[in-house]
């Protein structure tokens, strides 16, 4: 297996049919956001393609001008992901979309199999609920809402017309866990940059175009927009208290990067990757300079900078 | 239940029992599936086996005050069925062991907790709690970590292994961890994973997919009791739908103790041969070598022998693992995998067959098995002409191989029994519409004229083997939930019986002396509701049911309690007879 590539990061979105995904899916193909973006769906009758985006079609695989590929999963997602994988041209990201009754765990746990390691990176699990429907389920499609829910790391509630803040207020108390990462949203309208965790970190990523850089200052408020808050400091953490903090963070902060200085480990770098409620802190190689802390996040609408400062300070060893 | 255990052995010059027949079945219409005398009306059965079987004239001779004899009122028969790859301790065991269960729908870590506990007050001592299940949204909920450290508050004792609902993942204790001897260092297995604090390494006592096999492999062997019933259940059923002679692929020492003791108790109503597992990716062999150097002849009967082998050579359709003769489609380079090396295989054929043990390959793509039948190509220059080895599931075979079987005697052995349309079957339709136009290549086999027979594979496809027969015949669902046929070409009702019957004899190498009806052989017969040649196949065969099976000439199956007489009274009652499905039958 190559190791020459960066692995690609894959998004996992789940959701029941009629809950949004494929309005999203189909924004995603069509739109204009010059990223090559493989999209693998359940099969090709919901998605709808305009016909002038495409390059080239077969069976499973189109191609669209935009750089994206949609493909069907088929019967097995474990062959359509070595194909695009072995792709000469490799997608930069890639969304799984999960049918209203596959198990989404078992996708993501297929992903996080050995020999897809140095291939692919989960970047984000999303479930999209529809919270008009979501008090009726009973039977096997309960078990697999709450497999969408138990694994994801941001829940979308996407609303329709008919939903009330009372159902969604009852979807929460139902069925919302202790530090849910929620977004709320009407016609699948997800900021793409929520899916897509490359987006927002790049480093010559615009705020103007997306965002605004927070910070302790900063008290306005900025609707309908990403905010970005970054943190510097030269001083140990403890891993199990920047867990802990990391865990806590505010509702609508979904993501956060960089790396730590870890007392548990001071001599290797340690990498923060954060979506919604997932954290995960990997070693990696020794420092090269001095150690220091240097995390970049991201929340939809307003950010509590001082709050957050004081939250990563008491994480200090 | 009716011990009738024989003990009167026939030997060159005892054993024999006094006067003429035993029984006498008259009255029917007897297939006999022996070319020289295809039809018959009657069979005489002495010392279980047949004395004569012709006309009803003919059986005068042969009655005296002693026997008995059954006017079969023009039913139709046949000799019994061979099943030659099923599991009845894989379907049933694991639920007869008594493990935990939570009985909860969506049970909370608390609910998980106190069933714990619950289990290890009525199961004292210091052994495995192992069972289902637990939920991960639950401990979500409840702002909780599932694995080790959560595991080792509720029990840090005993060894504790816990299923999730949807068998993705088992969540251990680090008691369990530690005698499955896995620690940061343990490498993964290649179909799962164990998941690992990203800091430490350190197992957190979750584990996924294929990584439960090395806590199972920890684990005492499923108990006695569970293999028992579950082998006792699995022979009753086939017994009543007409089954003689079967083969238990995959067993290790306590499962062969299990059917000893059912041989033993004069329950093993038709014949066994087991094959021992070669690797333990399905449970443990830990006596492996001593079963093949010898200790296999302990379980030795009439009816039970241990004299074969398992290998899992490639793997299966579903994931893309059976090793083909060329690239996926969609490919470059990907042909499947090998669980062993063609060399190990090779060098083991040609051992196992120099002792006289029977080898039963795994192989489901074509290309596995063109090396398991140069691997047999090898045995056979080497040590002449010797076991009949079996090429199990045969999925896919190679045009060029056909006429090997025949060559090489070896039996191509066609399992699950799914030839015919069906969700499970088209799951297993990846390996590209050339290749599929041959899936299950029965006739191909029988036209290059070698061996072929069939094998349930239960739980993979049903136990009921006339499912498969009738869909050998049709390549169409029985039931009409599709209307196409499957792919693949059907055989004659004729050839269907052959596979099914002296065909299955051939390849447990007892066709001299059974598989068909004819004078001398063993007197195994089965008495079925509906004459196979008189009807239309579709619809029809599957739900055919067996009124008598005869076994060596005792009555082991009566569906219509006929034979309440004492000496006649079978061994199997219909009322005992265990439902595993919904469509079983009908």
């Amino acid at each position: 297996m190559s190791k020459k590539f960066s692995p690609i990061p894959v998004t996992v979105i789940s959701g029941f049919l009629g809950a949004g995904k494929t309005t999203l899916l189909n924004r995603i193909l069509n739109g204009d956001h010059g990223r090559k973006i493989a999209v693998m769906v359940n099969d090709f009758g919901e998605i709808n393609i305009d016909s002038q985006l495409i390059v080239s079609a077969e069976q499973s695989m189109v191609n669209l001008s935009n750089g994206c590929i949609c493909c069907t999963v088929e019967s097995d997602l474990i062959e359509q992901l070595h194909k695009l994988i072995s792709l000469r041209e490799r997608p930069e990201y890639i969304l799984i979309e999960t049918s209203g009754v596959s198990d989404p765990s078992k996708v993501v746990n297929t992903l996080c199999y050995p020999q897809f390691r140095q291939q692919l990176t989960v970047d984000a699990v999303v479930a999209i609920i529809d919270a008009d429907n979501f008090s009726s389920l009973d039977g096997d499609r309960r078990k697999l809402a709450m497999d969408q829910l138990s694994v994801a790391d941001i829940v979308v509630i996407n609303k329709t017309d008919l939903a009330t803040t009372r159902q969604v207020e009852s979807f929460r108390q139902q069925w919302l866990y202790p530090y849910a990462r929620v977004f709320e949203t009407q016609f699948a309208d997800i900021p793409v940059e929520l899916l897509l965790g490359t987006e927002l970190f790049e480093t010559n990523h615009s705020p103007s175009k997306s965002g605004h850089q927070c910070n302790a200052n900063c008290d306005h408020n900025h609707n309908q927009q990403f905010a970005t808050y970054s943190w510097e400091s030269d001083q140990p953490l403890s891993l199990s208290k920047l867990r802990h903090a990391l865990k806590q963070l505010p509702e609508n902060l979904y993501r956060a990067k960089g790396f730590v200085y870890l007392a548990e480990s001071p001599k290797h770098r340690c990498k923060v990757h954060l979506v919604g409620s997932r954290v995960e802190i990997e070693k990696e190689e020794r420092w090269q300079q001095m150690p220091k802390n240097q995390l970049v996040m991201i929340g939809w609408n307003n950010l509590d900078a001082a709050h957050l400062n004081q939250a990563l300070e008491n994480c200090y060893s | 239940m009716n011990s009738t255990k024989i003990t009167n052995y026939l030997s060159s010059h005892t054993g024999q029992g006094p006067g003429k027949a035993d029984l006498i079945l008259t009255n029917a219409r007897i297939y006999t599936v022996d070319p020289g005398r295809p039809w018959a009306e009657a069979v005489a059965i002495k010392d279980g086996r047949f004395i004569a079987v012709g006309g009803r004239a003919e059986m005068d001779a042969l009655r005296d005050e002693h026997t008995r004899e059954v006017d079969l009122q023009g039913r139709f028969a046949m000799p019994g069925l061979y099943d030659m790859h099923t599991h009845p301790d894989l379907s049933l065991a694991p639920g007869y062991a008594d493990y935990l269960d939570v009985g909860l729908e969506s049970p909370t870590p608390d609910d998980i907790a106190k069933a714990i506990l619950d289990y290890a007050e009525s199961h004292p001592g210091d052994g495995w709690i192992y069972g289902s299940y637990f939920v991960h949204f639950t401990f979500r909920q409840a702002e909780i970590e599932p694995g080790c450290e959560w595991l080792d508050t509720v029990m840090p004792d005993r060894p504790v292994a816990i299923l999730d609902r949807s068998w993705g993942s088992m969540m251990v204790n680090s008691k369990a961890l530690a005698l499955a001897n896995i620690t940061a260092d343990t490498p993964d297995p290649g179909n799962g994973f164990i998941q690992r604090d990203s800091i430490t390494g350190e197992a957190t006592g979750i584990l996924i997919d294929g990584a439960y096999a090395m806590i199972h492999a920890a684990m005492p062997p499923t108990p006695q009791h569970a293999l028992k019933r579950a082998y006792r259940e699995g022979v009753q059923y086939q017994s009543s739908r007409g089954v003689v002679a079967t083969k238990y692929v995959h067993v290790c020492e306590h499962r062969l103790e299990a059917l000893k003791s059912i041989d033993d108790a004069g329950e093993m109503t038709l014949r066994v041969e087991a094959a021992i597992s070669w690797q333990d990716d399905i449970f443990p062999v830990k006596r492996r070598w001593e079963l093949l150097s010898g200790e296999r002849n302990y379980y030795r009967s009439a009816r039970l022998n241990a004299n074969a082998v398992k290998f899992h050579f490639d793997g299966v359709h579903e994931t893309r693992s059976s090793y083909l003769s060329s690239p996926w489609p969609g490919e470059e380079k990907w042909r499947g995998g090998l669980n062993l090396t063609p060399e190990h295989i090779t060098d083991m054929v040609v051992d196992l067959d120099r002792r006289g043990i029977r080898v039963i390959s795994h192989c489901t793509g074509d290309g596995a098995s063109d090396l398991f039948l140069d691997a047999v190509a090898e045995a056979r220059r080497v040590n002449g002409g010797g076991v009949r080895h079996q090429c199990a599931h045969s999925t896919l075979l190679l045009e060029e191989n056909l006429a090997r079987f025949k060559e090489l005697n070896v039996t191509a052995e066609f399992s699950p029994a799914v030839w015919y349309p069906s969700d499970f079957a088209y799951a297993r339709t990846q390996a590209g519409e050339e290749k599929m136009k041959t899936l299950y290549n029965f006739k191909g086999v029988l036209d290059a004229g070698g061996v072929a027979v069939m094998g349930t594979d239960w739980p993979v496809s049903n136990i009921n083997p006339w499912i498969g027969f009738e869909t050998m015949v049709t390549r169409k669902n029985p039931w009409g939930d599709y209307s196409e046929p499957f792919y693949g070409e059907p055989i004659s009702l004729e050839q269907a019986i052959k596979v099914m019957t002296i065909n299955g004899a051939w390849s447990m190498g007892i066709e001299h002396k059974a598989g068909s009806i004819e004078v001398g052989k063993s007197a195994d017969l089965i008495v079925l509701d509906r004459n196979l040649f008189e009807l239309e196949p579709q619809g029809n065969l599957h739900n055919t049911r067996v009124d008598i099976t005869v076994m060596e000439g005792e009555i082991v199956w009566d569906r219509l309690d006929q034979f309440e007489q004492a000496e006649l009274e079978a061994v199997w009652k219909s009322d005992q007879v265990p439902t595993f499905y919904e469509r079983m039958e009908d």
